[in-house]
């Protein structure tokens, strides 16, 4: 029990970074499973992160509000990505989604009536780990339906030949439109979960790192079944801790080592529906080949 | 059978050009298919077939001429608008979503069919929940039809060739069209299994679906086909039945080649 403790002691704030982070695989996943690769969640994310601290700072409304501003912020951010990026081709639409994250952060910079500018934001306020649990729980079960519902079937028809979903009557834009504002809506939620959790946000808060981590959960997990991104997370958040404890010096390698073994030999991630088809195809071929035999004999 | 002849027109297909670059895939073609038939289109590859295709269901647009469907413009609609008038499709080269079950392809074919909205469906509502069964019985019937439905839970990429040509079909079917437009449907599928598929494009002629499709086994077309469009080059070869159609000496060459070149050739061995 005792041991219990002192692993919780060590590692509860790495589980709490972990359900931030899922946050943004999440938002990552939810466009990346209509086929849009964007980094525009770190903007979303930026959106509803200065939302929530400025809501709690200067208005001194309540967390559960202030999460509630940040995730319509993030949606409405989303909105007007959406309508502008759509319109893209889908590898130079990954590039302008670049292109918006090194924005927001200039813009993050320039306007510190906002922002805070270079000095950043102290956020005074913070959330327990059993609040973003089931914050988190949440939004899975939105996750959770939207995989068993019409937009689910539309979105990985979408995914997978949009060509072919237009002419069974699915409009890709509608199904692409409306997975950017989840994007959006998740994002800013993990955008304020983060502020919460930090207590202090900058511009350089919501950069380049969360652009790698959500890029990297989501691959490591597994972009076609909502479980992957959140799976992803948390061993992408786990594994540079655990690894420090065992060999201090691989800590940043590690992050790097693991995300091209995975690559490498499981391209679709670690959570992995169509695999688990395949494996049942394969046995039954091989029951049939054994059958044959049988008779055979 | 029905008369046909006497029947209205469902697709007219006037004047319609569609160039890649220099190169017109379809250079000013008039094509007409009546209600209730089963309609071929032939002619020897790159005619310019599956481009037609891809115009009527709006995955390309024309740069001149028009596409008429039951009273309406096809040419600048968007593929999905084209759907929802209930023309749908299969594809030369089979292509179903990787990854989904037999059931989900044919599932999603049928989203046109759904009553529940994104969001009520989203929601769990009862009535959503009533109308993904009631969905979900229309397409493991639709499975019933094309002999498919015992792979309802297998992941369709596993399975043949041929019976993946079948669950396309069948995914086809799932909006109820009007008009099935089917790109090679018995392509890489012995006699018996041709047979089949022609019968079953009887079948569905028979419940009231006009069908045209593009077929290279000259058998199957005289046999199924109660009128036909020859294609060559991007234009009109010749049009009306298939017998006839066949026996037009234009489009003996375009297949078989001139006698007098054969002849040549010989004289050259």
């Amino acid at each position: 029990m005792e041991a219990l403790f002192d692993f919780w002691a060590a590692y509860g704030s790495t589980v709490t970074f972990a359900m931030a982070n899922a946050f943004f695989a999440l938002s990552t996943y939810a466009v990346l499973s209509t086929g849009v690769l964007s980094f525009t969640t770190v903007t979303f994310a930026a959106i509803g992160g200065f939302l929530a601290a400025q809501m709690v700072g200067q208005f001194g409304l309540h967390v559960y509000l202030a999460f509630l501003i940040a995730g319509i912020g993030g949606g409405l951010g989303a909105a007007v990505v959406a309508s502008l990026f759509l319109r893209l081709e889908s590898h130079w639409m990954a590039l302008a989604s670049l292109a918006l994250v090194l924005i927001t952060r200039v813009t993050a910079l320039n306007t510190p009536g906002l922002t805070g500018g270079v000095n950043g934001l102290v956020v005074p306020v913070t959330i327990s780990q059993f609040e973003l649990f089931v914050l988190l729980t949440v939004t899975t079960l939105v996750f959770y339906r939207l995989h068993n519902s019409w937009y689910g079937l539309a979105s990985r028809a979408v995914r997978e030949d949009a060509a072919v979903a237009s002419t069974m009557g699915i409009s890709p834009y509608r199904i692409q439109f409306t997975a950017f504002l989840i994007s959006g809506a998740v994002g800013g939620l993990g955008g304020a979960a983060l502020a919460f959790t930090l207590q202090f946000i900058s511009p350089d808060t919501y950069f380049i790192g969360i652009a790698f981590t959500m890029i990297a959960s989501t691959v490591l997990g597994g972009s076609f079944h909502w479980f992957g991104p959140i799976v992803g997370a948390l061993i992408f958040t786990a594994l540079p801790a655990a690894m420090q404890a065992v060999v201090p010096a691989v800590e940043d390698v590690a992050k790097g080592v693991v995300l091209i073994l995975i690559m490498v030999f499981l391209p679709r991630g670690l959570i992995d529906p169509r695999a688990i088809g395949l494996r049942r195809a394969a046995k039954r071929r091989r029951d049939i080949e054994h059958e044959a035999e049988k008779t055979h004999a | 059978m029905l008369e046909v002849a006497s029947q209205p027109l469902l697709l007219e297909v006037n004047s319609v050009v569609k160039r890649f670059g220099g190169v017109a895939a379809v250079g000013g073609l008039t094509a007409h298919v009546r209600q209730g038939s089963v309609h071929g289109l032939i002619g020897p590859n790159g005619a310019g077939k599956t481009t037609l295709i891809n115009l009527i269901t709006g995955l390309l647009h024309p740069d001149e001429g028009q596409i008429h469907f039951a009273g309406r413009h096809l040419e600048k609609m968007k593929p999905q608008q084209i759907a929802g008038l209930g023309i749908t499709r299969t594809y030369q080269n089979v292509r179903l979503f990787s990854g989904m079950s037999v059931l989900e392809q044919v599932m999603t074919g049928c989203f046109l069919e759904r009553k529940a909205g994104l969001f009520s469906s989203f929601l769990g509502l009862p009535s959503a929940r009533n109308d993904w069964k009631r969905v979900r019985e229309h397409a493991m019937h639709l499975l019933k039809r094309v002999a498919m439905d015992h792979t309802a839970d297998e992941l369709a990429e596993t399975l043949s060739y041929g019976e993946q040509r079948r669950i396309e079909i069948a995914r086809a079917l799932g909006s109820n069209p009007r008009l099935l437009l089917l790109d090679e449907p018995t392509a890489g599928m012995n006699h018996a299994e041709a047979t089949a598929v022609g019968l079953l494009v009887h079948e569905l002629r028979d419940a009231g679906i006009t069908i045209l499709m593009v077929e290279h086994n000259m058998g199957l077309v005289t046999e199924f086909c109660d009128s036909c469009t020859v294609m060559n080059f991007g234009q009109l070869l010749a049009e009306g039945d298939p017998r006839s159609c066949i026996a037009n000496p234009d489009v003996q060459e375009a297949y078989f080649g001139r006698k007098n070149d054969a002849e040549r050739i010989k004289s050259l061995r």
